[in-house]
């Protein structure tokens, strides 16, 4: 579904990734971690095209990007993204948020988009909130919104980055619970988190990211319970230390 | 002081002070239009990666920001014709105002269009919008409610602005103070009427800011980290 062919990038004389390759298949989950500036975020930002890879191959969705017959746009309606940030329209309601690309971009008739928007906010919990501005929601309330306006597109493939981070701790579990559903349905997804449990309970594969290059890859299990290199045991210890 | 102000004369102008008033307003409602084409055009064109059409913007720009009405107006008043092109003053007057603040406006768009934060513009392209779409749906509804006050100082300015038509005889606002103090020497009482004038349109420009803020539905934007 997703695979990273030897792929670099550089910001300037920055390398940012070195020589990623990867391969995520249909329904798998993969965990991204790694010390801040590691390169997970640029590294699922180029699998929307969001940042242009320099060197190297990445197919997703059996287009390779970059290619002049690639379709981006089209391509992009088939991922959905979630920011760290929630990045929610701020002029429109929930329910106007998660309609606006199904309306738009993929020309679903607005009643249809309509009921489906609001099954899915109903599904992430925030059935009493369709005509809300995203200034009135919480944070956690606002990062469902922003997955929810992902699954209406109906991707193909969801994209995380760092989606809790921003969020008080109280919060957490409330969008992680909707990240665990949407993987148990058997989306093909691509989390950057810290989130142990997260990762444990979903996750078939963890990627541990160090200065732009893929250090090490395993199972959950094996990569929580006894990391292979100096620099995962490293970074393991500061995160679990409290 | 008040016993040499003459009401009377005020009143027995009233006419004439009425036909430069709604010239005066609708003059610098045209102009107004004229000048959110230039602006929007400028802007769009502003805002490209090519240098093509980029540069002349820019240079645009400056050039008007850098050098006063009263000498555009001058050099399209008394140089167009120069070069062989004749206008009515009328017309050089709202060309005058429109090119001066479209130049204005443009950069009044692009602080709007900028101020949207770079998350609004990954969120739009991420779920698949094509560039005029984000612009259309995400952008420019965004950037509009932070351009009407800028927007509304700017129809301000050019409403006083347009006094400068009365240098090119223009019959409007301040022609008409000029006109009364010159026929009966009564500058005090000529230009106490316009300047009452200008004060009435000023609100009227206030209102309508306040009902077109109301019409878009401006709410309170707060973006939470």
């Amino acid at each position: 579904m997703i695979e990273f062919r030897g792929v670099n990038k550089w910001f300037g004389a920055l390398h940012v990734l070195r020589d990623i390759t990867l391969s995520v298949e249909p329904r798998e989950v993969v965990v991204v971690c790694g010390p801040s500036g590691s390169g997970k975020s640029t590294l699922i930002r180029c699998i929307n095209g969001l940042e242009a890879i320099n060197d190297g191959a990445l197919v997703v969705d059996g287009q390779r990007l970059g290619d002049r017959t690639t379709n981006m746009t089209g391509l992009r309606a088939e991922i959905g993204f979630v920011f760290q940030a929630f990045n929610l329209y701020p002029h429109k309601t929930a329910l106007e948020n998660v309609t606006l690309a199904p309306i738009h971009v993929r020309k679903i008739p607005r009643a249809e988009a309509e009921a489906s928007g609001r099954e899915m906010l109903a599904k992430v919990g925030l059935a009493d909130k369709f005509d809300t501005y995203p200034a009135e929601l919480s944070g956690g309330q606002q990062q469902r919104v922003a997955i929810a306006r992902c699954l209406c597109m109906r991707p193909k493939i969801m994209l995380f980055d760092e989606p809790t981070s921003a969020l008080d701790p109280e919060m957490i579990s409330e969008v992680l619970d909707v990240m665990v559903g949407v993987a148990e349905e058997g989306m093909t997804m691509m989390v950057v988190t810290h989130e142990m449990g997260f990762a444990r309970k979903v996750a078939q594969r963890v990627v541990f990211m160090d200065a732009g290059a893929i250090v090490e890859t395993g199972t959950p299990e094996e990569f929580f319970a006894d990391p292979k290199t100096d620099r995962s045991r490293a970074f393991l210890s500061k995160i679990l230390r409290h | 002081m008040l016993e040499n102000f003459s009401f009377r004369t005020i009143a027995e102008y009233l006419p004439l002070f009425g036909n430069g008033f709604v010239a005066t307003l609708w003059l610098s409602i045209v102009s107004f239009a004229g000048a959110l084409a230039v602006g929007t055009l400028l802007c769009a064109m502003n805002l490209q990666r090519s240098q093509v059409l980029k540069l002349p913007a820019k240079i645009y720009i400056d050039a008007i920001r850098a050098t006063p009405l009263l000498a555009q107006l001058y050099f399209l008043y008394f140089g167009l014709p120069r070069l062989g092109i004749v206008l009515p003053e009328l017309f050089v007057g709202i060309l005058a105002l429109a090119l001066n603040s479209g130049a204005y406006i443009a950069e009044i768009i692009r602080a709007g269009i900028l101020s949207i934060s770079r998350g609004q513009v990954e969120a739009s392209v991420a779920s698949g919008m094509t560039y005029s779409q984000r612009m259309r749906l995400v952008i420019l509804p965004q950037a509009v409610r932070v351009t009407i006050p800028p927007l509304l100082g700017q129809a301000i300015v050019l409403v006083k602005d347009s006094a400068l038509l009365s240098l090119i005889s223009v019959a409007e606002l301040t022609r008409a103070g000029q006109l009364l103090a010159s026929d009966r020497f009564m500058p005090a009482e000529g230009f106490i009427t316009t300047a009452a004038c200008y004060l009435l349109l000023y609100y009227a420009l206030k209102s309508l800011a306040v009902l077109s803020a109301r019409w878009l539905g401006v709410r309170p934007i707060r973006v939470r980290a």
